[in-house]
């Protein structure tokens, strides 16, 4: 049978994930010296790895090219999941926050909200979670600028530790929901090789009880 | 003005020859054992009402359905799934037909899928519905088409068995709103253990908390019954587990017990299913392939109150399996090309039909000289030419490439 292959998240979550791996004992050298190659070898070949943006990572293993994924809620939450999500890594924390210039209240007189957000699907899913209709503007690149510039009330944003905001004079009005990272595992793959991917995920949960 | 007149729009494909053939192939393949069992075809309309795809019963989102409106303002769809409008038809036309009613389609069902994710919005979808029966005979009928269906075209599938039943059962021993019993069924349903763990860490405890929290986790063999007896209390989940076991001991005293495991965890469209639910998987395809189970509260929306079961294959899943493995291939050029010189047309014909009596795949050439014809047949790969006039001229050419 074929390697299971695990698409992962380029960047940090690769790094906490290859500790991870390697706490459990397998060999991730081939990912520390990956050089330009894309799909590398893990432990004895047990499995694959491959490298991708986090988008990406839900892309592959929503069509089962990959059976397996790590990769942060934020991510899961902004694409949507045809996947089950099997376990939380826990690594990878922070947080989706509604943010706005301190000391102007956010909620209250009636005339529509813009928000600006990297991530519009999940500012839309929350506001229409309160029965709000705002008005999302997607933006790419450092979102604290928009109600600087007075293009937004406020930004739907990842908060680590909430620094860049403070820098800003921005606030945080309330907290959206917690982000980790997330192992997710592709719908055919878990009811094919349940065995494998069940196994692994156990000593995944374990090791990371012990911390990283 | 920019025109889109060379391209096809997104989620839509061209299927070219040996595509065409794989998809035939599993069509015949499947419309052979469905008619095997005594079900007969039907074709509904590729243009509906709305109404009929009400997303409130069908579980269908809004979003998903091509829309369009009739000349009166009417708001139509362009068919999302095919076991609706059966439904629509046997409640309507089919009341004094004597019970059950055996039906099955091949046609193709539309959904708007997001941008760019690489989903096809058109797919080929072929399947039962057994109208008019409930019951273990029933179920056991629809379970064992479904197997000898993916049988008939490929190995190496697996089918499992759940019950909406189920979840329903556990759930009303929960103190849980509506609201929260739909999180914690979206929960199961994407297996996503963290959020379900803390929802239910919300709950206190109790045997019910327990068995919900290992729900998602209960897929597999017969274990997976004798972990769920272990969790369950209460009539209904017990009375479910024993039908469960009932019906996967006797698909494996069937000689199905390679292809068939449980899934207590299957949870899908739980308002739509009432009774045994099942899916299969094969290798190499990142969803289910078939998808089916009992329904018996949707004739009754139609005005018609009977209990069903039945599912649904994709068809172009199957195709491209069996494409990938090689078992189609294209079809191959033709072995003769009759060419008719001047004059001689009739002759020609005839030549051709008694070729294709004999069974020989021959065309006849459209080329004024018999230059031409050669040309074509060397391109083609046609490795034999016969020029009819007075008498019949036969040419052999070495094998060429085939286009």
């Amino acid at each position: 049978m074929k390697p299971l292959r695990i698409a992962l998240t380029k960047g940090r979550l690769e790094k906490d994930t290859v500790a991870l791996l390697e706490k459990i004992g397998y060999d991730c050298s081939a990912i520390r010296e990956k050089g330009r190659r894309l799909i590398l070898p893990v432990g004895n070949h047990e499995f694959e790895a491959v490298l991708a943006k986090a988008a990406d990572v839900v892309t592959y293993v929503e069509h089962g090219v990959c059976d397996l994924g790590v990769v942060g809620k934020d991510t899961i939450l902004e694409n949507g999941n045809s996947f089950y999500e099997i376990l939380d890594l826990g690594f990878g924390r922070c947080r989706f926050a509604l943010a706005g210039p301190k000391g102007k209240p956010f909620y209250g007189g009636y005339s529509i909200r813009t928000i600006a957000s990297k991530y519009p699907n999940v500012a839309r899913a929350f506001f229409e979670g309160k029965g709000m209709d705002v008005q999302v503007i997607k933006i790419e690149g450092s979102v604290e600028l928009a109600p600087l510039l007075g293009l937004a009330d406020a930004i739907v944003d990842l908060v680590e530790t909430g620094a860049t905001l403070r820098e800003n004079g921005l606030e945080v009005i309330e907290t959206v929901c917690p982000i980790s990272a997330r192992l997710i595992a592709n719908t055919a793959s878990l009811k094919l090789r349940k065995r494998e991917i069940e196994a692994l995920a156990a000593r995944m949960e374990q090791a990371k009880g012990d911390g990283i | 003005m920019k025109t889109y007149r060379k391209i096809t729009p997104e989620g839509t494909r061209d299927l070219l020859f040996e595509e065409c053939q794989a998809r035939r192939t599993v069509e015949r393949a499947l419309a052979e054992v469905f008619s095997s069992h005594g079900f007969k075809e039907v074709v509904t309309p590729g243009l509906e009402f709305y109404d009929v795809f009400d997303p409130e019963s069908s579980g269908i989102s809004q979003e998903e359905m091509y829309k369009l409106t009739d000349r009166r303002g009417r708001l139509i769809v362009v068919r999302p799934d095919a076991t609706l409008p059966i439904a629509r038809l046997t409640a309507t036309r089919l009341q004094n037909l004597p019970k059950p009613v055996r039906l099955y389609y091949t046609q193709p069902v539309y959904r708007s899928n997001p941008n760019l994710t690489g989903r096809s919005d058109e797919s080929v979808q072929t399947g039962i519905e057994l109208i008019g029966a409930g019951g273990r005979r029933a179920d056991l009928e629809a379970l064992v088409t479904a197997v000898e269906a993916l049988r008939a075209c490929l190995p190496g599938f697996r089918l499992e068995i759940g019950h909406a039943g189920f979840f329903r059962a556990l759930a009303g021993q929960l103190p849980v709103n509506e609201s929260q019993r739909e999180d914690i069924r979206r929960f199961i349903e994407a297996k996503n253990y963290p959020a379900l763990d803390a929802l239910l860490d919300t709950l206190g405890g109790g045997p019910a908390v327990a068995a919900m929290r290992r729900l998602p986790r209960l897929f597999g063999g017969e274990e997976v019954l004798e972990e769920a007896r272990s969790l369950c209390v209460g009539e209904q989940t017990v009375g479910i587990l024993a039908y469960l076991q009932d019906l996967y001991e006797t698909l494996g005293s069937l000689g199905f017990g390679d292809s068939v495991m449980l899934d207590l965890g299957l949870v899908q469209r739980n308002d739509y299913y009432t009774g045994v639910v099942f899916s299969a998987y094969m290798e190499d395809y990142g969803d289910a392939v078939l998808l089916g189970g009992r329904y018996d509260h949707l004739l009754g929306l139609f005005g018609a109150p009977m209990p069903a079961v039945g599912f649904a294959v994709q068809v172009d899943a199957l195709a491209r399996r069996l494409l990938s493995l090689q078992k189609v291939s294209a079809p191959p050029a033709p072995e003769v090309l009759v060419h008719s010189c001047e004059g001689f047309e009739k002759e020609g014909f005839a030549e051709l039909s008694s070729l294709r009596a004999q069974g020989h795949r021959c065309e006849h050439s459209v080329f004024d000289t018999r230059e031409e014809a050669l040309v074509y047949a060397r391109a083609r790969g046609v490795r034999e030419v016969l020029f009819v006039g007075a008498q019949v001229e036969r040419v052999l050419l070495e094998r060429g490439g085939t286009l």
